[in-house]
């Protein structure tokens, strides 16, 4: 066992053997206001008969002795041999402190987190707490209400800004973003805990494919939302898969173009700014992009004869079902396709870009925010749905008037000062039935992916600070929308992600 | 392909060890249940092609557990997790269709051996 795993072995002990103990001492106070409580009984075995499992993994032999003792003491009382009078539960009581007194001196010994639950020890090192990650999105959930509740009142302090509610806003404000990044910070886990699993994975499946391959990882110590990064792992495997089975060549095939026979697969983080760039390397054969095209061609997604660009070869890739293997083999004909992948990562925010050259390799570039964001967005309506859009990539509202709508290359366009941009009906788009059409409809333009586009709705409602949530998305749901999050008035709006929908 | 394991166990300490034996030789988690009643539906949303289960859980133990999901999948592949002292329940377990057991605390190699016998037979 390395050291890094044992401290973190030491550290869920600690955590873990805190909590059971807790919990047992607060059932043996039920079962001693009633002793024919069966329930508390139970619930102490469990948990002393955890505390033992682990201390003897980390080989905290007293330790696990006594937990051993305390338990078949108190086995005898589960099967009826021993009566639980109250001199037994008052003995049972301080077996159990003897207990917590021996896991925090194993603890201590083992080099783990300082001496602990005494009160008025000073403490030493990182205290941590465990903390289920549904309490933490209740949390940023009440958070999001809180937002909501500030824009209404900077909304009535606009009014008169020198008043003393203006100020109380603003002080009110400043701390709510403060309060608003601690709970994000709160939520943050390392990449590391996705990263360990790669180089064990990556390994097995060169064996199996008969590949040399090197593995080299950096950046781990950085952090990003555990909600965040629980998406990232399955398509992030995804990826090294395809890059093992597809990318990589054969030792012998390597040689035979000069290459060396070990290849070399990269994952690397770093911080830019607000997000984390994750880049998937391989030095293998490349992306044959005249064989992807010919293919789309043929399949009658790909019209244009020109070559394909990085970002054109990687629009054909994630179509759902476009796949170039030609026979299935046993490691990346499973699973999920490169359009699984690129749906997972825009769920929660992520954005991923490719570069390939033919027989030098791919990078896959996953652009990650670390943290789940609250979103400047404008608010749009369709009859009575709302939709959120988040306005970095609005850049103005202009009415829909019958005659700026004209027709150029068979396309419906909106002409804003001589600019012919092409319509997109949201109506449409949400393939919406509802005969409430309003008789005119403001246009939001946007920018995404270098080009501007005029998303026709029914109503542009205002602004709002949304707080996203990911969202369970029901098979069959428009991959555009990405999030969810709730209005001031309590209505569901569902997030667009503009990029996707160009 | 590797093969993927759903790791039962109500202590975290415990499914952190055993992934990362497991993970260390090559195999998939396919997902983690901590009682009775989630390895149950997990074993029925996840369909792991083998399950590692603790014996002492809240919420449905894991002997009932292995009787609920033996009778979801007559075909599973359970390997019990037992601590000393509990041969009585392991021989339970086998009875109720588990195929093979190991005793905590794990030794690696002895579990990789039966994860690859259970996984082989």
């Amino acid at each position: 066992m390395t050291d890094a795993r044992r401290a973190r072995y030491v550290a869920l002990f600690a955590s873990e053997a805190r909590s059971l103990l807790t919990g047992a001492r607060r059932a043996l106070g039920q079962w001693q206001d009633d002793p024919a409580e069966q329930g508390a009984a139970e619930e102490i075995f469990r948990a002393l008969h955890t505390i033992k499992g682990m201390a003897a993994s980390l080989e905290f032999a007293a330790t696990a002795d006594l937990v051993h003792a305390t338990e078949t003491t108190l086995g005898a009382v589960r099967r009826g041999d021993h009566a639980a009078t109250a001199a037994w539960l008052g003995d049972f009581e301080l077996a159990l402190d003897s207990i917590s007194i021996a896991c925090e001196a194993a603890i201590v010994a083992a080099g783990g987190e300082g001496a602990a639950a005494t009160p008025g020890t000073a403490w030493t090192g990182p205290r941590i707490v465990r903390v289920d990650l549904d309490r933490l999105d209740a949390l940023l959930s009440d958070l999001g209400g809180l937002v909501m509740a500030r824009q209404e009142l900077e909304r009535r302090a606009e009014a008169d800004t020198f008043s003393p509610i203006a100020r109380a806003a603003l002080q009110m404000a400043r701390r709510l973003d403060t309060l608003q990044a601690r709970i994000l910070d709160v939520r943050l886990a390392p990449l590391a805990e996705v990263f360990e699993r790669i180089p064990p994975i990556v390994r097995d499946l060169a064996r199996q494919l008969g590949r040399d391959v090197a593995i080299d990882i950096n950046g781990d110590n950085l952090e990003v939302d555990r909600a965040i990064l629980d998406q990232l792992a399955d398509p992030l495997l995804h990826l090294l898969r395809n890059a093992v089975d597809h990318g990589i060549e054969s030792p012998d095939a390597r040689r035979a173009v000069g290459k060396r026979p070990t290849g070399r697969i990269g994952v690397t983080a770093r911080a830019d700014g607000d997000a984390v760039i994750l880049e998937i390397t391989d030095d293998g054969r490349g992306i044959d992009r005249d064989a992807i095209a010919a293919r789309a061609r043929a399949m009658g997604i790909l019209e244009d004869r020109a070559a394909l660009s990085d970002d054109g070869l990687l629009a054909v890739l994630e179509r759902p079902g476009f796949s170039t293997v030609e026979q299935v083999t046993t490691v990346s004909g499973r699973g999920v396709g490169l359009d699984v992948v690129v749906a997972r990562m825009r769920e929660v925010g992520a954005s991923l870009s490719l570069t390939t050259v033919l027989g030098r390799g791919t990078v896959f570039k996953i652009r990650l925010p670390t943290r789940l964001g609250i979103v400047r967005a404008l608010v749009t309506g369709i009859g009575e749905e709302r939709y959120v859009m988040p306005l970095t990539h609005v850049i103005e509202l202009v009415a829909c008037e019958p005659e700026l709508v004209g027709q150029r290359d068979g396309r419906s366009v909106l002409f804003v000062r001589g600019e012919a941009l092409p319509i997109v009906d949201l109506r449409r788009l949400l393939l919406y039935r509802g005969d409430d059409l309003p008789s005119r409809r403001p246009a939001v333009v946007f920018e995404a992916n270098g080009q501007r586009v005029a998303l026709l709705t029914d109503a542009v409602l205002g602004q709002v600070d949304a707080v996203v949530q990911p969202i369970d998305r029901p098979a069959g749901m428009a991959r555009w929308l990405t999030g969810a999050t709730v209005l001031d008035d309590g209505r569901p709006a569902l997030l667009m992600d503009l990029a996707s929908v160009v | 392909m590797a093969h993927r394991i759903l790791i039962c166990d109500d202590a975290i300490f415990m499914r952190t060890m055993i992934a990362d034996i497991l993970v260390s030789a090559g195999y998939e988690i396919a997902g983690e249940a901590e009682s009775g009643l989630q390895a149950v539906e997990r074993y029925k949303t996840l369909k792991p092609d083998l399950v590692t289960m603790d014996i002492v859980m809240p919420d449905m133990g894991g002997i009932d557990a292995v009787k609920a999901i033996v009778a979801i999948d007559a075909n599973a592949k359970i390997l019990m997790c037992s601590a000393m002292g509990q041969q009585s329940l392991v021989v339970e377990a086998i009875q109720a269709g588990a195929k093979d057991f190991v005793v905590k605390p794990f030794q690696p190699a002895r579990v990789l051996e039966a994860v690859q016998r259970v996984l082989g037979g």
